[in-house]
């Protein structure tokens, strides 16, 4: 009949279906309404002969496959006619009944109820792909017409919420789509509707909320992602889409769902801040770029533009590029918070400027912009001037040539602003009640000044004046006590770089930085004398012995008795302020030194005069940054390195958690710096790791520290001592593994880039995990078999052992490693192979000893995953052969699965022998 | 010719047969429902997700960070590499 040709027609291309639906509108009509014009075909095929052709048709959909766009073109259409339809019997009906409660009955109707009675049946078919038409239909339908017949609307709700929890994930992704569209409407129904204590309607989006978290398919959630109402309280549940686990969902929230939410100024600023920095630094290309462009596209337009297209629509043009937008967008993402050091206001501003060459073009940074500073603008200025000097290989420094003004003006901008922030903080030191205003005022000037000395540490000093002017200003903002931290290390970084970077520039950096050091540390002085008169000749001598003022010597001083307990405690407060800020000052020096501390004269009166005495100090703050001076210079010393290596260690054994690491590192690091003697020639010191990297249930964040400490001890190749790097290596693959570990995801974040990395890197590292693989696997199947059942489910809990011993053949893959000289993605079918082939060795080698059945059981499967290379040496290949060959003779194993691997590795080495030999008889024939 | 053939073959298109009435099979397909509601429903331990499918917080390890020093994270490892750097560097160009 014609349906059914129209049908055929329509499966083919969705470009016919506008045409098609309308034909088929027209026999539908002709069967449906009085004949206008008696016509011989309608006579004997009327209104039901027309639905049961129709739903005939919709059915011969039902078992097709997925795959086959035929099925979706089919049900699109079906939806669209059945709209179509729809609209016109409505037309016909005229406007009187369009705000009747009751839809009228017309032949459209008719028809939907059948085609849907028809298939409801089939959403608990026995076949998958028969639910899977079913239900895409049905929520099609749905989601294509205005109204349904509401006896027949509560079947269909009812059958699709079944499917939700259908054992296929393409069936709940359709389910989810119909169903999305109706927890839609009836939140809506809901506010205007006096029946609104229905529990069922609110249970249906509580429901799909509960999918949304939990369905095991990326799919449905995502289709739920974009299809859920964005309502108040469905909002959280969509945006924490942000980190799902799957990169296309954590896309779509970026690409589809946020674009389509509006203005992004509705989030609150936490969420704005969330949402930039789990997508920009989010671990899937795709979804940073996503980002980006919302950053850079959407949330600049929703503050530079007019404002008006609210709808989610995108404005056909991006509006001109607006300063004042910039400010506005910057201010709404708290500048101030995100745009600290690895804050993420940076990398949004990096791709900013990237994506953005209009406004790149449009900026101007006059006098008049640098006169008026807000946190917003000098980040601006500070952001164009990075992406200028990193990006694009030095395209973009022209721009900044044109637009920044030269050295010498810049240094008069920083110095008004530092004025400006030192007041400031004066100020607000010397009021009792200092109100929020003031007090947030500081904290943007501070940002202020740290931006402009971020945009001064990346200048040119080669114009003299101007490189005076900035080391001037710089050497006296530093002998300024109430300096804040962040501006004193950025100034110090600022002036290591205006000194030359030879040696004699480093010596003079360092007598620069001490001379403000001294500076700060006679404030103390100052003072006192201002305070008491009369005591001179005392605190003269005190201020000489610069540096050996700790309070507590102050305090046994009898001198000091007229001043009250009061003053005196303010007094002790106040010194210690100093120390700190001293030794602080020195910190941030130290870690701008490479030469040796001996050659330094300055150097060394610091380490006595300053930091020995601190480390002995008895206020503990004083003593702990003394702790981290003391190792910077043991990182120029190495004598020094090694009278202090007990001093560390012990303060690791006893220190708290903070200060655990803090030694740990200096260990590391001197380690690092002084080579692995140090390590040997002190056996405690290797316990010390061990412990650490073991003292995960009281300190994850100890045992975070440590994974990261020994994994750099191990690729820097510190450790060469084959017992140390064995015992150290053996114990991370322990931890990685370990349960105990699975909260910890620094210790397993880390170790999940660190042991690929290690690994394939050098065959040495190979063959050092070869060698401890099946000590560590041993550790492992204890640990596994200490888990109480009962308590938790093993399976949840750790990777099951075959996993673990395919991840260390995966490791130990000889293919995989990188080989001097040959690119990584170069074909590697001829690469020696001993590294695999003495796994085999060890793994022959336990399943002779008295290992039990049941670990033999998980072990002698890898040797069928292993790789037997031709190009290995000779000699292992043919002891290996004889070894194996032996094991299958006394028949070793008692499983099929241990079997079939010993065969197989049998079956290799066997054909590589015979090779070998064949080369022999070829030799010596 | 034989790799034509197969080329042919594969690009056949599906096309859903309208016309024919239904055989007993596909109407077998289409209206056989399911034994009971266990056999085609998620299994209910794959109703909740512990991590509601969410990500661990990324703590970005980086080559960076496993090259440089705690202390010092501007200088690079180290100034004992330094020293021998010549040495390897001959090595690696033999």
């Amino acid at each position: 009949t014609q349906i059914c040709a129209v049908f055929r027609d329509a499966q083919k291309t969705t470009a016919t279906h506008r045409k098609l639906v309308v034909n088929l509108r027209k026999i539908h009509e002709t069967c449906c309404y009085e004949p206008t014009r008696p016509n011989k075909a309608s006579n004997d095929f009327d209104e039901a002969d027309f639905n049961n052709e129709f739903t005939r048709c919709v059915l011969r959909v039902m078992p097709v496959k997925k795959s086959e766009g035929a099925g979706e073109k089919i049900i699109r259409f079906a939806g669209l006619f059945l709209r179509h339809a729809n609209d016109k019997d409505n037309d016909l009906l005229g406007e009187n009944d369009v705000d009747a409660s009751t839809m009228p009955e017309t032949p459209s109707t008719r028809l939907t109820t059948q085609v849907m009675e028809a298939v409801l049946p089939l959403l608990t078919s026995k076949d998958k792909f028969v639910r899977f038409r079913s239900t895409q239909l049905i929520s099609h339908i749905i989601n294509s017409l205005d109204a349904i017949d509401d006896e027949l609307f509560q079947k269909l709700r009812h059958g699709l919420l079944k499917r939700i929890r259908d054992k296929e994930a393409m069936v709940r992704s359709q389910a989810v789509l119909g169903l999305g569209r109706l927890a839609g409407n009836q939140v809506e129904g809901m506010v205007n509707s006096e029946d609104s204590d229905d529990d069922v309607e609110t249970g249906l989006l509580e429901r799909l909320l509960e999918v949304l978290q939990n369905d095991p398919s990326a799919d449905v959630r995502r289709s739920l992602l974009v299809n859920l109402p964005i309502l108040p309280n469905t909002l959280p549940y969509l945006l924490e889409r942000a980190r799902d686990q799957d990169p296309a969902t954590r896309r779509a929230v970026y690409s589809r769902l946020l674009p389509a939410l509006g203005d992004f100024r509705h989030l609150s600023l936490s969420m704005r801040e969330k949402l930039l920095r789990w997508g920009l630094r989010d671990r899937d290309e795709n979804v940073r770029k996503a980002a980006g462009r919302l950053f850079r596209e959407r949330w600049i337009e929703d503050c530079a533009g007019d404002g008006q297209p609210e709808d989610g629509e995108a404005p056909a043009e991006p509006a001109a590029p607006s300063i004042e937008g910039m400010l506005e967008l910057l201010e709404r993402i708290d500048i101030v918070n995100s745009g600290v050091e690895n804050g993420v206001a940076l990398e949004a501003m990096k791709g900013f400027w990237e994506g953005r060459p209009d406004y790149r073009d449009a900026m101007e940074f006059n006098d008049h912009y640098w006169e008026t500073l807000s946190a917003e603008s000098v980040f601006i200025a500070r952001s164009f001037n990075d992406f200028c000097r990193t990006k694009g290989n030095g395209k973009y420094e022209a721009l900044l040539e044109e637009k920044l003004p030269e050295v010498t003006k810049l240094a008069f901008f920083l110095e008004r602003y530092l004025n400006v922030l030192i007041e400031a903080i004066r100020r607000v030191n010397s009021q009792e009640n200092v109100g929020d205003d003031e007090e947030e005022d500081t904290v943007e000037q501070e940002f202020i000044v740290e931006q402009l000395l971020h945009i001064v540490l990346t200048l040119d000093y080669s114009d003299e004046v101007g490189r005076r002017k900035m080391f001037a200003l710089l050497r006296q903002a530093l002998s300024i006590p109430e300096l804040p931290d962040e501006v004193t290390k950025l100034t110090i970084d600022v002036l290591r770089d205006i000194c030359a970077p030879d040696t004699a520039g480093e010596k003079e950096f360092c007598s620069v930085v001490l001379e403000a050091v001294a500076d700060v540390h006679d404030t103390i002085a100052d003072d006192d004398s201002a305070q008491s008169d009369g005591e001179d000749s005392f605190h003269s001598a005190r201020s000489e012995a610069s540096g050996d003022s700790t309070p507590t010597k102050n305090g046994k001083n009898g001198k000091n008795s007229n001043l009250s307990e009061e003053e005196a405690r303010e007094k002790a407060v106040k010194e210690i302020m100093i120390n700190m800020k001293c030794l602080h000052i020195v910190q941030c020096m130290l870690s701008n030194v490479q030469g040796t501390l001996q050659q330094n004269d300055h150097l060394v009166a610091m380490l006595n005069n300053l930091v020995v005495p601190a480390v002995r100090s008895h206020e503990a703050p004083v003593r702990e940054r003394g702790l981290v001076c003391l190792g910077l210079c043991s990182l120029l010393d190495r004598p020094l390195a090694e009278e202090n290596l007990t001093l560390f260690m012990h303060f690791f054994s006893k220190g708290h958690a903070a200060l655990q690491i803090t030694a740990l590192q200096i260990l590391t690091d001197i380690l690092n710096v002084h080579g692995a003697q140090l390590l040997s020639a002190n056996p405690t010191l290797l316990k010390v790791y061990v412990r650490a990297l073991r003292s995960g249930s009281r300190n994850p964040e100890v045992q975070g520290a440590a994974t990261l400490a020994v994994s750099k001890l191990l690729l820097g190749r510190v450790v060469t001592d084959q017992e140390t790097a064995s015992e150290l290596l053996k114990t991370l693959i322990v931890a990685y593994f370990d349960p105990s570990t699975a909260g910890n995801q620094s210790v397993r974040q880390a170790l999940n880039y660190f042991l690929p990395v290690f690994c394939f890197s050098r065959t040495e590292n190979q063959d050092l995990m070869t060698s401890v693989a099946l000590d560590a696997l041993h550790a492992l199947y204890n640990v596994r078999e200490g888990i109480d059942d009962d308590d938790m489910d093993v399976g949840d809990e750790m990777a099951s052992l075959n996993t673990i011993g395919a991840c260390l053949v995966d490791w130990t893959d000889p293919r995989k490693c990188y080989t001097p000289g040959i690119p990584m993605d170069a074909d590697k079918k001829n690469v020696n192979g001993d590294v695999h082939l003495d796994f085999a060795a060890d793994i022959l080698e336990k399943l002779n000893s008295n290992f039990t059945k049941e670990e033999k059981k998980v072990i002698a499967p890898l040797l069928g995953k292993l790789y037997v290379s031709p190009t290995s040496s000779e000699e292992k290949i043919r002891n290996l052969y004889e070894e194996v060959s032996s094991a299958v003779e006394e028949n070793i194993l008692s499983d099929a699965t241990s079997r079939n691997a010993l065969y197989k590795i049998h079956v290799s080495l066997g054909k590589i022998v015979n090779q070998l030999g064949e080369q022999d008889k070829m030799s010596t024939s | 010719p034989e790799t034509a053939a197969r080329q042919r073959k594969e690009k056949e298109p599906f096309e859903i047969d309208f016309a024919s009435p239904l055989d007993f099979k596909m109407a077998e397909t289409i209206f056989t429902p399911a034994t009971s509601n266990a056999t085609i429903s998620l299994a209910k331990k794959d109703w909740k997700s512990k991590t509601r499918n969410l990500l661990p917080d990324d703590k970005h390890f980086n080559s960076q960070q496993l090259l440089s020093l705690f202390l010092k994270p501007k200088a690079r490892m180290s100034s004992r590499r330094a020293r021998f750097g010549s040495k390897i560097g001959a090595f690696g160009n033999a």
